[in-house]
């Protein structure tokens, strides 16, 4: 744990204005420590990967990613593009490499360092989430620096959609950590992609250590897509902390696919009457991998709906975790919150942890919940081999009968064939 | 003396513990109708089964072969790209796996074996049409997923344009009345009759003579206690019919 730590001043811009606020997030994981199967939240997904392991944050004073001598960068290989058009930002190996945003009028985008000259964007900055519960966002807090705000004016509708595209290229054992803060106005409207991805060595081992803070204003509404798909010896945790206003709506989805250890933890809470949020994954692995997905809904406030769909394929030695809780408040009368998981185990060595949780307060409420794994289907298996279709072939079409369900939450149809497609 | 498009020779046959087919005969030659009828529960479905390699039997001895080849040590795929079907007794529901993307799968897995050229999808799509159109199966149903939602006799017409889709050598009919109404039973025994071409065989395995009416077999074979106890032409169905299977299961009690 000490390798994560050390040195925290040194670092970067020199940010007097954050100092008290590093501090804080550095005393914070110092007292919680990296968890351990004894902490509650983190007793599935063991992060034994970190203890003694050196990564580091790298030592440069110009915020550029300065792996422009590698054949393949972000900065230099447009075959990390999307295909199909969206606002760009990119960020590699942990820096933000944009100079301009080009954004349409009315969005408005900042260096997180320049963004805290405003007080009440810096007023932003931990409110969404209570560090003293995430080890990992305190410690992302103690390494504050790098990141954007993003604010989306009030009733603007955006074309395309805001893709931040973050990239590792391979060497040495990068640590990076990233905050985003981004704002919806009321009534504003947008979709979102955060896509990881890395090049160079498939083995290279780092560590992303990622926070978004979303807020979402009356009437507005964000569709979220996230895609991990990092190295497979990579680290990948990220807490995206959302608060929804009245008739807000954040929907998401998100894929995990790669890294050796990787946690996406979506806290939402829906603040205010009629606030809404769709909470989608699908994760699916092979090899030794951990990949766990964690959701936490708080309704605290009465007519707030939730939904989460959650498909994982497990193979090989890997182990899938999900927790997904649902918090009901004495006052949030009228509620519904419906959570549903589901496993598909494609070996014997494969694992999945499963923690559902209800906690629910009020009286009048609608609620479901269920979790179940399993394993392919003989008898459609055999009905696709008696077709002439070969074994292996005959699985993958189930596989993705399996997990197009959750897919097909995915209304961007351009969003969601690309993601099939990774 | 050409070779018998399948021969079994003293078949046994085990799911879990429990011997179901025993000292099993039978040899089908090119273009030959052959029928097996029986009482319920003396293993007709699994004889359909251990033909077409389906897990959960287990062949304690005998042997099978299949236009000579040995084919119980085929895979599942290999005996179907080989020229096996069977008409399912109950095909299983797929949810999420679309009917077009599935049969095309599997004509191009048979083609792809038989080294003929794949099909594109505009060119397949074509050739089920016809297909269907000829045999009186609306195509309609391949926009949905495999079998899912369909009643006892879409999912019979659906197999049968399947089997006339992928043309096999042999084709097996598992109990294929079962459920279906007069119209079904018709479609299904037509698109039977229109594989009957002089080269390739049937095995229909029914308890009722009924569909033997629609289907005319060449030869009928009565299966109790686990293998053949009595072969006749089609007369033996009617017999059957009149005097039902008491007899066998009795001579063996």
């Amino acid at each position: 744990m000490g390798g994560l730590i050390q040195d925290i001043k040194l670092r970067g811009h020199d940010l007097p204005k954050l100092e008290a606020l590093r501090e804080k997030g550095r005393n914070s994981f110092l007292s919680q420590g990296l968890p351990t199967p004894k902490t509650e939240a983190w007793k599935y997904t063991r992060v034994r990967t970190l203890t003694g392991n050196d990564f580091v944050i790298e030592e440069t004073k110009v915020s550029k990613c300065s792996c422009k001598q590698h054949q393949t960068c972000c900065c230099t290989d447009q075959s990390f593009s999307l295909p199909f058009d969206a606002y760009e930002i990119r960020f590699c190996n942990g820096k933000l490499q944009n100079d301009h945003f080009h954004l349409p009028e009315g969005v408005e985008a900042l260096p997180l360092t320049e963004a805290f000259d405003d007080p009440d964007i810096f007023h932003l900055l931990n409110k969404s989430f209570d560090m003293d519960k995430f080890p990992f966002a305190a410690l992302n807090t103690a390494y504050l620096e790098q990141g954007i705000f993003l604010r989306i004016g009030r009733d603007i509708v955006l074309d395309k959609p805001i893709a931040f595209l973050y990239h590792t290229s391979g060497g040495l054992k990068r640590f990076a950590c990233l905050r985003n803060l981004i704002v919806l106005e009321t009534g504003a409207q947008a979709e979102m992609i955060e896509y990881y991805h890395y090049s160079g060595a498939p083995k290279s081992e780092y560590f992303n250590n990622i926070v978004h803070e979303i807020y979402i204003g009356r009437n507005a509404k964000l569709r979220h897509y996230a895609v991990q798909n990092e190295a497979f010896k990579a680290v990948h945790i990220a807490l995206t902390a959302v608060k929804v206003k009245e008739n807000g709506h954040f929907e998401s989805f998100c894929l995990q696919k790669g890294a050796d250890l990787a946690r996406r933890e979506t806290h939402v809470v829906l603040q205010e009457p009629d606030a809404k949020t769709n909470v989608n994954a699908v994760y699916m692995m092979n090899g030794w991998a951990t990949l766990d997905t964690t959701t936490d809904v708080e309704h605290l406030a009465p007519h707030t709906l939730s939904g989460q769909l959650i498909k994982g394929v497990v193979g090989g030695q890997a182990k899938g975790v999900f927790q997904g809780k649902i918090h009901i408040a004495p006052k949030a009368q009228q509620i519904e919150g419906n959570q549903l998981h589901r496993a598909l185990l494609l070996s014997d060595d494969a694992e999945v942890d499963i923690k559902p949780e209800l906690e629910i307060f009020a009286d009048d409420v609608k609620c479901s919940h269920g979790a179940a794994c399993g394993e392919l289907d003989a008898e459609q298996l055999f009905y696709l081999q008696s077709r002439g279709i070969g074994a292996e072939e005959a699985r993958q079409m189930l596989i993705e009968a399996f997990i197009d369900e959750a897919f097909q939450t995915i209304e961007n149809p351009s969003v969601r064939e690309w993601i099939k497609s990774i | 003396m050409t070779t018998p498009l399948l021969e079994i020779e003293d078949l046994c046959a085990r799911a879990g513990d429990k011997e179901i087919i025993k000292d099993f005969n039978l040899t089908i030659n090119e273009g030959e109708v052959h029928a097996i009828m029986g009482p319920n529960g003396a293993g007709k479905s699994t004889l359909s089964y251990v033909l077409c390699g389906k897990p959960g039997y287990e062949i304690t001895s005998g042997s099978i072969k299949f236009k000579g080849r040995d084919l119980i040590s085929m895979s599942i795929e290999e005996r179907a790209r080989e020229g096996l079907f069977l008409i399912m007794q109950y095909p299983v529901e797929i949810p999420g796996v679309p009917t077009t993307a599935f049969l095309k799968h599997a004509v191009n897995a048979i083609r792809k074996h038989n080294h003929e050229s794949e099909l594109d999808t505009m060119a397949f799509i074509k050739m089920v049409r016809e297909t269907g159109k000829n045999l009186g199966i609306d195509a309609e149903m391949l926009k949905r997923p495999v079998n899912v939602g369909f009643s006892g006799g879409e999912k019979k017409r659906m197999e049968t344009l399947q089997m006339a889709v992928l043309k096999p050598d042999m084709a097996i009919l598992d109990e294929a009345d079962s459920g279906l109404d007069i119209d079904a039973l018709k479609v299904v025994a037509g698109g039977v009759n229109s594989l009957r071409d002089g080269k390739r065989s049937m095995l229909v395995i029914t308890h009722y003579q009924r569909l033997l009416n629609y289907i005319i077999p060449d030869f009928v074979h009565v299966f109790a206690n686990g293998h053949i106890v009595k072969s006749g032409d089609k007369n033996l169905a009617l017999e059957l019919e009149e005097k039902g299977y008491a007899e066998f299961i009795r001579d063996k009690a």
